[in-house]
This record gives C-alpha cells, structure tokens and sequence, in this order.
C-alpha cells in the first residue's frame, strides 16, 4: 500500500474536481485498484483536526511514509516572503509544503498553479510553482530538487489538468513506471501532442479559412487567439468529460498548459503583423509558412471557403 | 456552578480553500463566533488593465466548483456593457449549463461534504444510524459516495456537449454562446439528463418530482415519511433521520435575512414559467426582512470592510467604487478575515438554496421555517432538494433546443463600449455579482462579491456579525476536541473561501 497526499495551495481547487471526470476508472476505484491510501485530501478525506496534525507530525517524524505528494494550487510567499496570504493554523503554507516535499519520493505539481505560478505569478501575492516561477527554473523548492525516487517535480500543466493526465500520472507513479519529462518537467505521454492535433477544425487551419467573430465556422487561430498550434496538451486527442474540448466547442485555446499562462495581451485575440501571427505554430519557419499559407488560402476547397463543413 | 469560557480555533477541511473559525464555548454550548478566511488570492490584478472580454477567461479560475457561474456572471456583466439582446437559443444554453453545475453541484455538497460528517467516528459511534452512515458515507468508498461521484460526472457531460469542457471553459460571450451542439450530441445530453433524473428521483428522493413537490408542510413530509419505505430510505430520507437524531432542526438559526439575486432569464418563447409570476427570471430575485418581501435593489448593497484585512476608503461602499488593498503589515486589532462583510442595506443577509426557496415561496419552507426557523437541517433540505425544482426546467430547455436548433444562438458584438455593467445571478451557494467598469477600451475596475463572503463575512463597522457567525451561536459542542456540531452549521452555508477571498488590487 502506497500513500498519498493532497496539498492544497493557492489554486481554485479545479484540478480535483476535474480529476472527479475521471473516466477509465472513477477516482474511487482508481484509489483501490492501485491500492493507494489517500492520507488526507482537502475535500475527499474526514479526518478530524487533531487527527491531521497527528498525520502530519508523523510524516515529518518519517514514522508515516509518503509516497506520493500531490500539489494543487501555487504557493504564496506573499506579503514581502513571509506567506501570510495562505497560512494553516497560523503558519505560512509554504512551510507546510517544504516538509511534505521533502519526505516524500514522487512530488507531483497538479495543474498549471502549482506547476508555474499560474495566475497569482508576478502578482501581490507572490506565486510561484513548486519548482518554476512562470519560465524560471528555481520556485518553491529550488531548481535542484528531486525527490526521494531521484525525479524532480513532474508538473502536470494544464488550467485545469486534464482528468485523464492526473489519473495516468497517479498510476504511473504508483507503479514506479519512469516518466520522460520535457523541459518545463512535463511528462511526454501527454505534452508531446500538441492541443492543435485532434481539432475538428483542423481541415479549415490548413487552408486557412479563418473565424474572425464568434460561432463563425473556421479556424480560431489567426484571429481568436487560439493556442492550438502553440502549446502541448492531449485537450483534442483525450477530449474532457467523454465529449469535446474548448476549440471544438468554438472557444479558442488559450494555451493553459504553458509555462507563461496567463500571458498579458488580452484573450480572444490573435496579436499579429499584417493578419500573419505573432507567433507561429510550434517549430515552423516563417518565410515558409507565409508562402505555404498563401498558397493554401489559394486553393481552398469551396465546401470550407463557404464555411459549410461542420467542424 | 460557574460556567467557564473556552476560546477553541477550529480548522475546517472538505471547503474550497481555508478557512477557521475561532468560538467561544461557554457550558459546551458556542457563545460567539469570528470567521476568518485565511487565504488571500489577489485576482484583481489580473484584471485591472486588461482586454474587456479577459473577465470571462480569468473569473472562472476564482473557483474550480463554480466556474460556470462565474462565466456566466462575467458574460451577463458584459451584454449589460454592449447593451446586446440575446438570442434565445443563447438564454437555453447557458441556463442549461448554468443548472447542471448547480445540480452537482448541491449533490457533491450533500453527500461529499455535508453527510461525510455523519461518519464522525467520535462524535456519532453511539447514533443508531452510524454503521449505515459509514456504509453510505465514508469517504471514497461509501455506496452513496461512489454513486454520486458516478451521476454527477456523468451530468457534467451536458456542460462539455454545450461548452467544450467542465471545469473552465469559456463559451460564454456578450452577446450568446460560441456555438450551439449538434443535433446528435443535443439529443445525447436528453438521454444523459433522463438518466440523472431518473437516478435523482429513484436514489435521492426515493420518489418523483411531482410526488416530493405535493410535500408543502411540515406535517406532510411526516406523512411522506411514513408513506413507503422508498422514502425512508433515499439519501433525503436518511439525512433527515439521522438529522433529527443528532439534533440538527435544534440549532444553527441565521438572522433569518435572505439575499437572492435571481436567476435564469427566461427566453421569449418558452414553456418555463416563472416562480413567481411577473418576474423575468425562473428564480426569484429579492431581499426577505424578517417578515417582508422587498425588490431587489442593487444600489443598497455595500461591502464593510472594518473587520477586514483590507485598505480603503470609506471603510464602506458600492462595489463599483470599491478600491482594495490587502493589509500587508500585522493585525492591527480589529480585522481578523481576509474576506470582507457585504451588506444589503445595511444588513448581513443569508444566501443560497434556502434563500431561494424563500425567495419563490416554496410552501415546505416557508413552513419548516414558520415551526422551526432556519436551521441546519432546514438549510441542508434545501440544498439537497433544489434539484427537484431545477430538473423539470432543465429538461424543457433541452427539448425547445432540439425543436429550435436551427435558429441562432449569437448576436454579433463587435466592440465592447466603455462603460459600467452588472452581471448578478445566483451560483450554487447564492448570490454571486461581478461588477465590471471598462474604460479606454480596457478594463479598469473589476470586483466580485461572492455567496461565501455574504455567508461568511466578518463583522461589520455596526459589529454586527455573518450570518454563520450568527447561527452559531447557540450551537452544542460536546467535545471541544471535535466541533462537529459547528462543522454542521457552518456546511450548511456550503462554505466556499477560495472565492470568498476577496478580489483586490495589485499593490504595485
Ligand atoms: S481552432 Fe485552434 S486548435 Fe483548432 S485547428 Fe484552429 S488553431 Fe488548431
């Protein structure tokens, strides 16, 4: 039996109700099946406070051994260091998590927050991830850091995490199975697809037939601001909840599983130079890809130009 | 005998975030209460300076359990700015979506959060229901546990059809909806919401809709209980045995003030009607005073923040000219929570499932309120109740979305004007407002006052406590060690402090 536990930090708690999507095996039996003891979770354990001090001395003490450490949420040094924004019984969280981490032998960042700093990076409340701060190597426990099974921390990017990732994750951890990392930590089953791959309106970005306002039929990328091309992230190929994901749905990716999300130019907008984007799909050259855009504009099928191909 | 004061600091878990209440105990009974949010997220900053349209990507992140709602109140703020009239297929869609977060909302609350406490070994090894509590209840592996984790997944499915995914998404724009479903996958979530229903009137209720909403007394749901051991046995009948048992209809009384801000506009052409008619929403907006029903006024609502740890001047105000500023240096003596105390006209009110129940004068209520106030268990019926008015609405809409499918779902907004705009509706735990200033072309104030922080809040500068501190007092704690009774109440507000932890400024 392995143990696990849940660290809540400065997050919106999105990434354990998104694990609650699980769908191969619901979070209950994924528990049982890889014979996991959940030691404490913020909102799916019912230990008393004395107990959960007791739990957490014994931890500390290394009487109780942890196997896995689960980080939801950033960790806030703010005010000027002293992590007086989130504090647990009058001491600063961070602390908290210091400890934890170092007894434990995986340490797993749990959504874009705890794997970057995510929104509160930059910000009065001082944010960081557990071992980046946005694209900084360093954060919370130092850029050295690993953990006791000689990993540093995976970081599950994403806003939320996707439920299958969190779930693959845990099992892959739980069974010692090695996980190749990339070089913002995240494990390569499921960055190195990007969220661009899979969309359904993938036909209408090769020939570039565009949506400039919302529910149009088209590509959201060179206007909408969508991310697809941009970042990695298994949104289109895994699909949320059984059934879509946000550029399916008409809603542009917003790149959430970077290390600089949120980035400060404003959402649903394609910054760009001349109607060509700023930024180009992950690893293209640009000279090419205006020619081969130009092209593909040209030739165009009618079904996509009058927008009729369902996406 | 003379009676000794304990001062005891309880930490609460199975909440959003952090929270901890420090009571006072006098003859095992809580004379007086201070609740104090203790983790400040500063979303403020994000917004302040940022595109008009960022609300609806950055405002969902304030709560991983209400994202939609947040989307929602983010979007209604912004067709109030673009003065844009929505498409009905829009309005059905997002109620839709709006009323399957909500519906899991209140069942992941009841059965993973409230009833969770019954297992309380300590506290309920002697209550003759404890053994089938734990069979029911105990985290993870409890009967109910597993199933509600298993229906309630498979509603949020609707959201996914309709928004791309659950939580964060984003489909929500002034104006309508980014896209409407296929046909296919509309006919799909009918089948998926048939399901749920069926599961909700079979295991939740242990009856249907129609037969729990002929329950309008007090004496009527003894009757209901006697009726059919299908009733006894569902997750409302058994909440209310072991409830009673444990004296939950005795204590955690509010201010009996309640705060609703509506929800669920209605489309032209429907077959939903509202609670109460004349109104054009399906759930009632409205201030309850004790004994009298008021309209809703937005001007009256101010945010205190005398016992918060905040900056600003005047210590009260409009939320559209509140300017925040965390305290970064020490205590300073009086504030003791990093959320600040909302009031409407003056008044700490109580919102959320029972405020709505008040608020449509759903009879049982006023009834169970009339015989024993507002209650924990009365709170807590509420709550895991509400889907049986919710449901029969949310099935209509789906239906008039297949009949209507065709007919569009947007009206095209091409710039956001400058201005001022209110989106005010209610989230699972109640009122929830986003109020949005664009000036420029960018958005340069942005504040949110949330259900918990109306709930939860502080003292005000006339020291008058929050609702929860309020029904706390008066409440039983037989093992200070072990406060259940006032985890009890103080769920039954369905706390939430990640996004009760009020929004403020970037100090920079
Ligand atoms: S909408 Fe986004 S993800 Fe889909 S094809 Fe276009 S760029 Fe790729």
């Amino acid at each position: 039996m392995k143990t696990v536990y849940w660290l809540q930090g400065g997050g919106c708690g999105g990434d354990t109700y998104s694990l609650l999507s699980s769908d191969f095996m619901d979070v209950s039996e994924l528990f049982t099946t890889l014979d996991l003891k959940l030691l404490w979770h913020p909102s799916l354990c019912s230990i008393d406070p004395a107990a959960h001090e007791r739990l957490l001395t014994d931890i500390a003490s290394g009487t109780t051994p942890l196997d896995i450490l689960m980080v939801e949420g950033s960790i806030i040094f703010g005010p000027a260091g002293t992590g007086m924004f989130d504090t647990f019984r009058g001491r600063a969280k961070k602390e908290l998590c210091h400890t934890l981490a170092s007894h434990a032998r995986y340490v797993v960042a749990v959504g874009t927050c705890a794997a970057f700093g995510g929104f509160g990076a930059g910000h009065a409340i001082e944010a960081t991830g557990l071992q980046f701060t946005k694209k900084k190597k360093g954060g919370a426990l130092g850029r050295e850091f690993v953990s006791g099974s000689g990993m540093p921390v995976i970081n599950l990017a994403g806003c939320p995490c996707h439920h299958d990732v969190i779930a693959g994750a845990l099992m892959a951890v739980a069974s010692d199975v090695p996980l190749e990392l990339d070089r913002f930590q995240r494990p390569l089953e499921w960055y190195n697809t990007m969220v661009h791959q899979g969309c359904t309106r993938n036909e209408y970005h090769e020939y570039r037939v565009e949506e400039s306002d919302f529910g149009e039929m088209g590509c959201l990328f060179f206007h909408m601001g969508c991310a697809g091309p941009l970042v990695p992230g298994p949104c289109n190929k895994l699909l949320w909840n059984r059934h879509s994901s946000k550029p399916r749905a008409g809603v542009p990716c917003f790149g959430c599983t970077s290390p600089d999300f949120p980035k400060s130019n404003p959402f649903f907008h394609t910054p760009n130079i001349e109607g060509i984007p700023l930024e180009l799909p992950k690893g293209v050259n640009r000279a090419h890809y205006m020619v081969y855009k130009g092209m593909a504009a040209e030739a165009a099928p009618e079904r996509l130009k009058k927008r009729s191909a369902k996406v | 005998m003379s009676s000794e004061t304990k001062k005891i600091d309880i930490p609460f878990n199975r909440v959003e975030g952090d929270l901890e209440v420090k009571v006072d105990v006098t003859d095992d009974t809580i004379t007086d209460a201070w609740s104090c949010g203790t983790m400040y997220r500063g979303f403020e900053a994000m917004m302040t300076g940022r595109g008009p349209l960022d609300g609806l990507v950055i405002t969902p992140r304030i709560c991983g359990i209400c994202s939609l709602t947040h989307l929602n109140a983010a979007a209604v703020a912004l067709d109030r700015i673009a003065q844009v009239t929505l498409p009905d297929n829009a309005i059905r869609l997002r109620n839709v979506a709006l009323m399957a977060e909500t519906i899991q909302s209140d069942l992941r609350q009841a059965v993973l959060m409230y009833m969770a406490d019954f297992t309380n070994h300590k506290a309920y090894q002697k209550h003759p229901l404890f053994k089938e509590a734990v069979a029911r209840y105990q985290m993870l592996s409890g009967s109910s546990v597993v199933e509600v984790i298993r229906k309630t997944k498979r509603l949020i499915e609707i959201i996914a059809i309709i928004g791309g995914q659950w939580p964060h998404t984003s489909f929500m724009v002034p104006g309508g909806v980014t896209s409407i479903p296929y046909v296919p996958k509309l006919m799909q979530s009918r089948l998926i919401f048939n399901r749920f229903l069926e599961w909700y009137e079979k295991k939740v209720l242990g009856c249907t809709i129609a037969r729990w909403q002929a329950v309008t007394t007090r004496k009527e749901l003894a009757q209901w209980f006697e009726e059919r051991p299908e009733h006894r046995d569902s997750e409302v009948g058994f909440f209310i045995r072991f409830a009673e048992k444990a004296g939950l209809d005795t204590y955690g009384r509010g201010n009996d003030h309640f705060l609703c801000f509506g929800n669920f506009p209605l489309p032209k052409d429907t077959a939903v009607t509202p609670r109460v008619p004349g109104t054009d929403q399906l759930t009632t907006p409205g201030f309850f005073r004790g004994t009298e029903y008021l309209a809703l006024d937005a001007a009256n609502i101010k945010e205190d923040i005398t016992c918060s740890w905040f900056e600003q001047k005047p210590v009260v105000s409009h939320p559209f000219d509140s300017v925040t500023r965390p305290y970064a240096s020490g205590n300073m003596g009086k504030p003791y929570s990093w959320v600040k105390a909302p009031r409407y006209d003056g008044l700490p009110a109580e919102t959320g499932p029972l405020a709505e129940a008040v608020m449509d004068r759903v009879p049982l209520f006023l009834d169970l309120i009339r015989n024993t106030g507002a209650t924990a268990l009365v709170r807590q019926l509420a709550r895991i109740t509400r889907p049986a008015r919710l449901l029969p609405d949310m099935g209509t809409w789906i239906d008039e979305l297949l009949a209507h499918h065709a007919d569009p779902f947007y009206t095209p907004v091409k710039t956001i004007p400058d201005g001022q705009g209110a989106g005010m509706i209610q989230a699972a735990r109640g009122a929830l407002g986003h109020w949005v200033t664009i000036e420029n072309s960018k958005i340069s104030n942005y504040q949110v006052i949330t259900p918990t922080a109306w709930n939860g809040s502080p003292r005000d500068g006339q020291n008058q406590p929050g609702p929860w501190e309020s029904a706390l007092k008066g409440t039983p704690v037989k093992d200070p060690d072990n406060p259940v009774e006032a985890g009890h109440v103080i769920r039954s507000f369905d706390p939430c402090m990640v996004c009760a932890v009020h929004i403020v400024k970037n100090e920079k």
